[in-house]
């Protein structure tokens, strides 16, 4: 498991240090042991063992049951050997056993390889080794220090084993997303070559109907009208993640593209807070939707959009014939709603500006900007 | 030479060409086969479509102008104008059509490739002027990178973008069409030049560049 490596890493490097300090222990406490020869046999059984370990559970295939129950085992005996090599009277007083904090590595093994419950069987089994040792009456258990060592060996359990399984957990989670990502990218990869060959048809269609005129030229348009639509569902469906709350003009405003209205946009995404982007995209469908009502059939329609950093640009120009001049203030004057609500009153709204001119004959162009939250480059 | 893997529209496009009076000297189906034709055919104007099975657009471009300095690529495309159209414009071609453009249109295009001009679409300005904007904005810690755009180059890629003729931006401006035409072919050469400038100083960034002059060695590299 990839995500629990570490834990065995820190589990071996524990084993060592704990292994080191069991050793300056037994050097400083010479006095404590009746026989220390043994003692130091027993130590160096311990430094085998933590270099066996250490090497076994470095790899997952050799994490086995056998293994694990054998480490309990060796530990525990080391750790009741100290009835043997220790002194009565230290032990019974509360010295610290030849292993002295060596004893947790079977609970943490068990902890990362079994979860919560594995760390506590194995505390528990080596909790009872090292009250057992002390040898006192059992009444007299609770109020000694004896069960600190016991109690820490259960934290030390469930705390670890609870870890090892989030890790476990979070890895399994990881290798879904991971699939389903992978799977999506193909999809995509898929479904774009699907597009492209149907682009490429329709444009041609598209074009042999021009030439041959009448009813084909007709089918052209049509087939036309297709492939703008298709090719900003393209474009509208490639997006990448944003931040939540945040949306991609772009995205918002490319589906208007069509057989009379082309959009032309920046090539990276326009960050705008959701409901600005979306007032904003209301105001620009209600733009197109004056020149759809007012202008002749066949008109075009052009819209920029463009991110300047501290504000969102938006312009849309048409070729119609144009708007008489004092018509826009008397339309707003009389109350008619319309261009001026729909458009500027929304703008205004979000903290923007909107401007709007037009000659008799020469178009019309409307500008709308609004301003961003917050600075972004 | 024409460069489009959809048979039906290699021979379209070649007989539009044709019946226009210009000589198709190849009409290949697949990327790596334009670069090694592209030589010893020496065509003037490449008509490139993008979306190619075998090598991505910008790499045909940047081969075809590395194999002969000389030609014009025109790209052709029918998935609309996005990054990707954008890259290939960046890695130097001349300019930009929809495929679904009339024969008339397309032709025009042609010819104004043929005699140096650039060819945008609104979309494409759009495109540039975005990346110039990004290219400022990424400019201010490493510095200047090449040009960045005059005021009025600015104002005039924004006419293109909603769809102003250049005779009428040139009649809005008070300008010639020539100056015109002019703005924006420089509008292309520094977008060109900011795009070697960056390959360079990315050569350099990634310890790439080890002779001692930084253009020639990133050329040699390619």
């Amino acid at each position: 498991m990839g995500l629990q490596a570490p834990l065995w890493r820190a589990t071996a490097v524990f084993r060592f240090a704990s292994l080191a300090y069991a050793a300056v222990l037994l050097v400083l406490n010479r006095t404590n042991y009746s026989h220390l020869g043994w003692a130091w046999g027993v130590l160096a059984a311990m430094t085998a063992w933590t270099v066996v370990t250490s090497y076994a559970y470095a790899q997952p295939s050799r994490r086995t049951r056998v293994l694990l129950a054998a480490d309990l085992v060796v530990t525990g005996a080391a750790l009741l050997s100290s009835a043997v090599v220790q002194n009565a009277q230290s032990t019974h007083a509360g010295a610290m056993p030849v292993t002295a904090t060596w004893v947790a590595g079977p609970v943490l093994a068990w902890a990362v390889t079994a979860g919560p419950l594995g760390g506590v069987s194995a505390a528990a089994a080596l909790g009872l080794c090292d009250i057992a040792l002390r040898q006192r009456p059992v009444s007299d258990v609770y109020h000694g220090t004896e069960l600190n060592g016991p109690i820490l060996l259960l934290l030390a359990g469930v705390g670890v084993g609870y870890v090892s399984r989030l890790a476990a957990q979070a890895e399994r989670a990881l290798q879904r997303a991971t699939k389903i990502e992978a799977a999506s990218r193909e999809r995509e990869r898929l479904a774009r070559g699907i597009h492209d060959s149907v682009l490429q048809v329709l444009a041609l269609v598209q074009r042999r109907g021009a030439e041959a005129g009448g009813e084909a030229a007709e089918i052209g348009r049509l087939a036309g009208e297709q492939e703008a639509a298709l090719r900003s569902l393209i474009a509208a469906g490639a997006e990448s993640s944003l931040p939540s709350g945040e949306l991609d003009l772009r995205t918002l405003l490319t589906p208007e593209t069509s057989a009379s209205v082309s959009v032309a946009t920046p090539a990276e995404p326009i960050r705008l807070a959701a409901e600005p982007a979306r007032e904003l995209t209301h105001a620009v469908r209600a733009a197109l939707d004056n020149v759809r009502r007012h202008c002749r059939e066949g008109t075009m329609a052009w819209v920029l959009v463009e991110d300047e950093g501290g504000r969102v640009t938006v312009t849309i120009r048409d070729d119609g014939q144009g708007i008489p001049p004092g018509r826009l203030a008397e339309a707003a004057a009389d109350g008619r709603l319309g261009v001026s609500q729909a458009i500027c009153g929304r703008v205004r709204e979000l903290g923007g500006s909107a401007s709007i001119t037009s000659t008799p004959g020469g178009g019309t162009e409307v500008q709308l900007q609004i301003p961003r939250a917050d600075q972004m480059a | 030479m024409v460069v489009d893997d959809h048979p039906m529209w290699r021979e379209a496009v070649a007989r539009d060409l044709t019946a226009a009076g210009f000589e198709v000297v190849a009409a290949v189906g697949e990327g790596a086969q334009a670069l090694r034709v592209v030589q010893a055919v020496s065509p003037d104007v490449v008509v490139l479509d993008l979306q190619l099975p075998d090598v991505s657009g910008v790499e045909v471009v940047l081969g075809l102008l590395a194999a002969q300095p000389g030609t014009r690529v025109l790209i052709l495309s029918v998935s609309g104008e996005q990054q990707d159209v954008l890259d290939a414009v960046k890695a130097g071609a001349a300019g930009y059509m929809v495929k679904s453009v009339g024969r008339a249109e397309f032709i025009d295009a042609v010819q104004r490739t043929a005699a140096g001009d650039a060819v945008f679409t609104p979309g494409l300005a759009g495109l540039v002027l975005g990346e110039f904007r990004r290219l400022a904005a990424d400019r201010g810690p490493a510095g200047a990178s090449g040009p960045p755009l005059t005021e009025r180059e600015i104002e005039i890629l924004r006419m293109v973008a909603t769809g102003l003729s250049y005779k009428q931006i040139a009649e809005r401006l008070v300008l010639s069409h020539r100056t015109v035409q002019n703005h924006v072919q420089n509008t292309l050469s520094k977008l060109h030049l900011h795009n070697r400038v960056e390959l360079v100083r990315y050569a350099i960034e990634h310890g790439l560049d080890t002779g001692m002059d930084g253009p020639g060695a990133s050329r040699r590299g390619s």
